[in-house]
């Protein structure tokens, strides 16, 4: 259990200190609550609210950088941030959460009910990232989510995302407080459909087989997506409180297919 | 394993304070345990249910996941902070009994936090955008309508807009029939 606190003044403090054993905690939404895996598993924890130069936005051609401090609520009142970035910050429904909350951490945490991700997945983010040996990179979130034991000591500085892209989402929950059983993403962009989701317990996934379906079909049923997610072998959802099985892929195939339905309508 | 303390300097309804925290504590823990501020409540300790709600620096947060060594250099106002010299309400906290707004009570302090902030904020929100605004309370009681009377009513005086506050009194919100007299 975490018993020591270190306040870094600035991202390359926080980077040296990080070891196997200390954890990097943003606005505290997730390693703060009772009963964190993080704070449970780390014996320290490296703040980074006082860190500098970590909440700013920018906008820079075509694109929108945004510190990895930024909470929700910053998201949601700048005029620079697109519409479907606050629609997504809009899914934590406590106000007084989301002056807590940063995109850095909700991108770290990667819980299988993350508010954004499926968002930034969907619109192609590309986080800026410093590792522990003073090397800075640009990786896409994809590439992040899928081999994030490499990233374990590397602090997400920003988070780049496209502001002239169409995205559209869904979050399914019993009520707007509770953890969503699906949210969904899906955009147009770089000529291509991009589709994303966090199934809650199963985690975050990148739909490549339904965006090929609808790309070789645009008028594709809804039957016939549904079919396909029931009988994807590579889902591996299960019963539990949230659902069962055959529910939650009832709910991803008729999500992703009103989401592409979305999307056509709002083609130009 | 030994703990490591801070020393925390922060303004807390209005007075400037020293403490020194374990630098894991919660600010919710700081404020019930050594300032005796018990309307600070510790309800779901996870940040949903706003029970912990306190205002920082002018905007609500859920004090349970908030560590105390955060609120270094910070002004905090508590429900106690509402209260005149004399122990006298403030016309949120008023409105609160006068509307009905209180069973049990725990969740009070946390929702009158939220609505001091957005009855002060100078802004006249819109039925929706006040719903919205109280959606990170949870209360088992009284089933909202009430505390939405309380907050709109406290939002309209505030503006100035007296005979509309009095109209959501006689009115009601959502055309609920008049309740039935006690036989």
């Amino acid at each position: 259990m975490a018993t020591q606190l270190l306040m870094a003044k600035d991202p390359a403090e926080a980077i040296g200190s990080k070891t196997a054993s200390a954890a990097f905690i943003a606005g505290g939404t997730e390693v703060n609550r009772l009963g964190s895996d993080i704070a449970a598993k780390a014996d320290t924890l490296i703040s980074l609210k006082k860190c500098s130069g970590l909440a700013d936005i920018r906008k820079e051609d075509g694109c929108l950088t945004i510190g990895s401090m930024c909470t929700f609520q910053q998201l949601i009142e700048s005029d620079d941030v697109p519409a479907y970035l606050k629609e997504a910050a809009h899914f934590m429904a406590s106000r007084t959460k989301r002056n807590m909350a940063t995109i850095g951490g909700n991108i770290a945490a990667a819980r299988s009910d993350s508010y954004l991700i499926p968002a930034l997945h969907a619109a192609g983010a590309v986080l800026n990232i410093c590792c522990k040996e003073g090397e800075c990179a640009s990786v896409a979130i994809a590439d992040y989510l899928d081999e994030q034991d490499k990233y374990t000591d590397a602090l997400i500085v920003s988070v780049s995302v496209p502001t002239d892209i169409v995205l559209v989402s869904k979050r399914y929950a019993n009520t707007a407080q509770s953890h969503a059983v699906l949210t969904a993403s899906a955009a147009l962009r770089d000529g291509g459909l991009h589709m994303a989701g966090a199934v809650k317990n199963v985690g975050i996934l990148h739909f490549c087989d339904l965006e090929k379906a609808f790309m070789d079909d645009p008028d594709i049923s809804e039957d016939a997506i549904v079919k396909m997610v029931r009988e994807c072998t590579g889902l591996h959802t299960s019963d539990d409180m949230f659902g069962s099985d055959d529910y939650k892929r009832y709910l991803i195939g008729v999500t992703v297919y009103d989401l592409h339905r979305q999307l056509r309508g709002k083609e130009v | 394993m030994s703990k490591q303390y801070k020393v925390v300097h922060c303004t807390i309804n209005g007075k400037e304070v020293e403490q020194i925290v374990d630098v894991r504590a919660s600010l919710t823990d700081m404020l019930r345990n050594d300032f005796r501020l018990t309307s600070v409540k510790k309800g779901c300790e996870v940040g949903e249910c706003g029970a912990c709600t306190v205002i920082i620096d002018g905007e609500g947060f859920n004090s349970c996941i908030y560590l105390a060594v955060w609120a270094e250099g910070k002004e905090i106002w508590t429900l106690e902070g509402l209260t005149g010299p004399g122990g006298e309400l403030s016309d949120i906290q008023q409105a609160f009994i006068d509307e009905g707004a209180i069973q049990c009570g725990f969740c009070t302090p946390g929702f009158i936090m939220t609505s001091w902030e957005i009855v002060n904020s100078g802004k006249e929100y819109s039925d929706d955008e006040l719903r919205k605004l109280l959606s990170g309370h949870l209360c088992r009681c009284t089933g909202y309508e009430n505390i939405f009377r309380a907050v709109k009513k406290t939002m309209l005086r505030h503006l100035g807009k007296f005979e509309e506050a009095e109209k959501v009194n006689s009115q009601g919100i959502a055309d609920y029939p008049e309740p039935m007299p006690f036989m």
